[in-house]
């Protein structure tokens, strides 16, 4: 029983939250309905036995990440209405062909297994704990190489974004 | 002995090199002593070499210089037998001559010493050609004598008219080089030698199986360097150049090399058939037609010219007939005669303050009598009138023509009305300049300046004499020769009373073309008895513009040629290939116009499609999860 | 699995938190469509990315490996790297035109 209220109560606040992300005119209630979501989902990991993801989870997204997001709502102001220009055309046809789409393969879905996926591996006997030395240990062997092209990639980002953000003064010797 | 002949060949290059690095130090006086005596010592060797060659009997002698490609062997080597011995002395002699003209000539031109540079240099090209071992050094004097005739006739290319007679010329030559090249890669093909002596000792052993093409091909480059019918037209033009210039390359010397180039080939021509017919039909063809028109032309040196051209194609109806020997003695003479008259020319021209227009002469025998002795001389030399050298050189072309029998018959009838043409123009020619009464006041106009009158003097002697050396009684030439064409079958005189009376008719159609001539022109024979010739404006009309030879040329060539062109610009390539091209851009341009309307630029449809597609992958996997495995 | 169906007592398996997953795809796709702003598109990203790293670490304990959750780091890098562009991006459009709405941003239009 403490299983799946484990399980459904972060589940709920998960979908909570992303309803709030979704609906929310105020950017930061959005903002806010996000965090939500992430540290609900930092629980489910911890009932996944994945407890190192669960904590840079926590670091990251929710510490990190979210507070980027606030920095540049509050830089760009919260109280901006969403402006649109004249309805796309051929907009409304194409959300609802894909909405058509979405319940169509969820009811197909829900009557051929219900909850059941028929997943093509069974599931496995052997238990494991994401522990930093475990996680550590296939990271730096097998996983080394992607790791380092990851790390170039975070770098570039950050250069990226310096030049982006960055207002460099014309040098008078380009005139 | 044998680097003498390079020593001939090599002088006038000398002087021109010499010439062309000292320009700036030089004046008149120095060219002329540095020309003059370079063209002595040129003709002293010349001599000095024929007169070794006549006491060895003609033995031909050969120089190699170099070798120049070991496999096939090629080598630059040069060839002095009867042949090139007679030309050898023909262009060191007339040079000489002709220089001592242009003295007095081109004095006071701008350009002076230039002018003598380019006068070197072309009879080191021709002396080249001539004195050649083999068939490439010859092409290399061949091409060179095209372009050294090409400096003298835009030698004064600040006149647009001289410039582009430059242009004509070398271009009309070039589709005979053409024709020459081609010749000259299937003869290295087939005999793997360039060398004379080897070819036509092969040819005599086996011929090969293309010879008349062979022989067509080097025709071709003969038309074009000695203005045989349809190449002929650049002559005419070339006469823009310095009178003395044109006495020299476009009358004496350069002009022959076809026919030189041609009795050169004779071991080979004398097997093709195919080839002397073509050679008889074309020189004849050239022959009427040029006097045709010669017969309305105004220009002085424009008449001598087409006179040239109907001469040349004599040589050419000899050469066909097969009689080599004939061929080579009328290029002696007429060397000697058409540059006295080219140079009387160019004494009249100086004289008349360069009026050309004969109808704008007349009377000048009384101004400048020596002058017009020694062209009356000229005249009568190229109408045929004994004893003079054209007679002796074209009644054995006729003779020779003649004793051919069958279709020869018709020819020689051709050939002898063409001589009749010759001397009907040439009559004119005369009577117009010195005879006719003249128009203008004459007060101003003297005698040519010494300079130019000996020279004249000197050849009108020569063409007196000249044609005695080789006369029905004494086979001078036919000696000279007989080394080089001991293999060749050669066509000879008829003997006897034939050829008596062949040598009348000569003279008698000679005769009475100048008699006509003099009649029509100064008599005036028509208005006297009023008569009327039918056509008369169209014949004259006709021969002045050379039966519109020239302008079927533009039609067919120019215009033709323009418009095909034109039109393949239109159909293939604008319509098929930029269609093809343009097409395939134009509907990638459209369907891509198409497709660019799905890129609205805004981001929620592309996400919305992002979506749609993610949903139909998902859909393709449910319905066939063997897709995921 | 018909084992598990004799079984009354309800266990929590992999099925339940693969659906948790793509309810949030499917949230977070919903919000893709039809919100305008920027910033909570990007956000509306962020859920999408958290959905796929769910999944993730339901296949690691699922199948017993860990490289389930070695994926979740380099996504959760390549999030953090977009999220840094991104915004970098729209802080340089906002200073521009004042505005954080997409529909404004047309300029790739074909």
């Amino acid at each position: 029983m403490t299983e799946i209220l484990l399980f459904a109560i972060p589940a709920l606040l998960i979908i909570l939250g992303a309803l709030i992300v979704v609906f929310a005119k105020n950017p930061v209630h959005n903002a806010m309905g996000l965090v939500l979501t992430l540290t609900s989902l930092a629980i489910v990991y911890i009932t996944l036995n994945a407890t190192f993801v669960a904590m840079v989870q926590m670091l990251v997204y929710a510490g990190a990440v979210m507070t980027l997001f606030l920095f540049v709502i509050m830089m760009i102001g919260v109280d901006k209405p969403e402006q649109s220009r004249k309805e796309i055309k051929g907009q409304t046809f194409l959300i609802s062909g894909t909405l058509i789409l979405l319940v169509s393969i969820i009811v197909y879905i829900g009557l051929e297994n219900g909850l059941n996926w028929d997943l093509l591996f069974p599931e496995s006997e052997n238990a494991i704990e994401g522990t930093p030395s475990l996680l550590a240990s296939s990271m730096f062997t097998s996983w080394v190489f992607p790791f380092e092209v990851i790390s170039i990639l975070l770098i570039v980002a950050t250069t990226s974004a310096l030049a982006l953000a960055y207002e460099f003064k014309k040098s008078e010797s380009n005139d | 002995m044998e680097i003498l002949i390079l020593a001939v060949v090599i002088l006038p290059l000398l002087t021109a090199l010499f010439l062309k690095v000292a320009n700036r130090f030089l004046n008149e006086l120095l060219t002329n002593f540095i020309t003059i005596n370079a063209a002595l010592l040129s003709v002293a060797v010349s001599f000095f070499m024929f007169g070794y060659l006549l006491l060895d009997k003609f033995k031909p002698i050969k120089f190699e210089l170099f070798e120049w490609y070991p496999s096939p062997q090629i080598i630059f080597e040069f060839y002095l037998d009867g042949l090139s011995g007679v030309m050898m002395i023909l262009i060191s002699g007339l040079s000489l001559v002709i220089q001592l003209f242009s003295t007095s000539y081109m004095s006071k031109d701008e350009k002076y010493t230039k002018y003598f540079e380019y006068f070197n240099f072309f009879v080191f090209s021709m002396l080249l050609l001539v004195l050649s071992g083999n068939f490439l050094v010859m092409f290399f004097g061949w091409e060179l004598v095209g372009l050294s005739s090409y400096l003298l006739i835009s030698f004064w290319y600040e006149k647009k008219s001289a410039a582009k007679a430059g242009n004509k010329a070398f271009i009309l030559n070039r589709i005979g080089d053409f024709g020459f090249l081609i010749g000259l890669m299937m003869i290295l093909n087939y005999f793997e030698t360039f060398n004379f002596v080897n070819i036509f000792e092969s040819v005599l052993i086996k011929q090969p199986s293309n010879l008349d093409l062979i022989i067509l091909f080097l025709l071709l480059g003969a038309f074009g360097k000695s203005a045989q019918f349809p190449l002929f037209s650049w002559l005419p033009d070339a006469m823009e150049g310095p009178t003395p210039a044109s006495a020299l390359i476009h009358a004496a010397t350069m002009v022959t090399a076809g026919v030189f180039m041609l009795v050169r080939v004779s071991p080979m021509l004398q097997f093709s058939e195919l080839a002397s017919l073509t050679i008889i039909g074309f020189g004849l063809l050239t022959a009427l037609i040029a006097a045709f028109a010669a017969i309305n032309q105004h220009d002085i040196k424009k008449v001598l010219a087409y006179s040239t051209i109907s001469q040349l194609g004599f040589m050419f109806i000899a050469i066909g007939a097969g009689a080599y020997v004939a061929a080579i003695f009328h290029l002696v003479t007429h060397a000697f005669f058409k540059a006295l008259l080219f140079l009387g020319a160019g004494a009249v021209i100086h004289e008349m303050h360069h009026e050309q227009n004969i109808h704008k002469m007349g009377g000048l025998r009384k101004k400048m009598p020596i002058t017009a002795a020694m062209m009356g001389i000229g005249t009568l030399a190229i109408s045929g009138i004994p004893p003079l050298a054209g007679f002796w050189s074209k009644d054995e072309i006729l003779a020779s023509v003649f004793s051919k029998g069958g279709i020869y018959y018709g020819f020689w009838a051709l050939s002898l009305l063409a001589a009749f043409m010759t001397a009907f123009y040439m009559g004119r020619h005369w009577l117009l300049i010195f005879v006719k009464e003249p128009k203008n006041s004459l007060e101003n106009i003297h005698e040519a300046p010494k300079n130019m009158t000996r020279p004249l003097i000197l050849l009108g002697i020569s063409t007196i004499f000249i044609g005695f050396i080789n006369t029905p009684f004494f086979h001078g030439l036919e000696k000279v020769l007989e080394e080089t064409l001991h293999h060749v079958e050669v066509t000879h005189l008829p003997k006897g009373l034939t050829l008596a009376v062949l040598a009348v008719l000569s003279i008698g159609a000679g005769f009475t073309g100048l008699v006509l001539a003099y009649l029509i022109y100064i008599f005036d024979i028509i208005s006297y008895f009023k008569l009327k010739i039918p056509f008369i404006n169209e014949i004259k009309n006709l021969s002045k513009n050379v039966i519109f030879i020239n302008d079927m040329g533009n039609i067919v060539f120019v215009k033709g040629l323009k418009s095909v062109s034109r039109r393949v610009a239109v159909t293939v390539d604008a319509m098929t290939i930029d269609g093809i091209v343009n097409g395939i851009s134009k509907y990638f341009l459209q369907s891509s116009k198409q497709l660019s309307y799905t890129q609205t630029g805004l981001v929620r449809n592309y996400v919305v499609y992002f979506g749609l597609f993610t949903l139909i992958l998902v859909l393709i996997f449910l319905i066939s999860p063997e897709a995921l495995a | 699995m018909s084992l598990r169906k004799v079984n009354p007592m309800i266990e929590v398996t992999s099925d339940w938190y693969l659906t948790l997953s793509a309810i949030l795809f499917s949230i977070g796709f919903l919000g893709m469509m039809f919100r305008k702003n920027a910033l909570i598109m990007f956000m509306c990203i962020e859920l999408m990315l958290n959905a796929v790293n769910l999944t993730f670490i339901t296949a690691s304990k699922h199948l017993g490996l860990i490289d389930g959750q070695i994926a979740v780091f380099f996504v959760l890098v390549v999030a953090a790297a977009e999220v840094v562009v991104g915004l970098a991006i729209i802080v340089s459009i906002f200073k521009k035109q004042e505005s954080a709405s997409v529909d404004m941003l047309s300029s790739s239009k074909g």
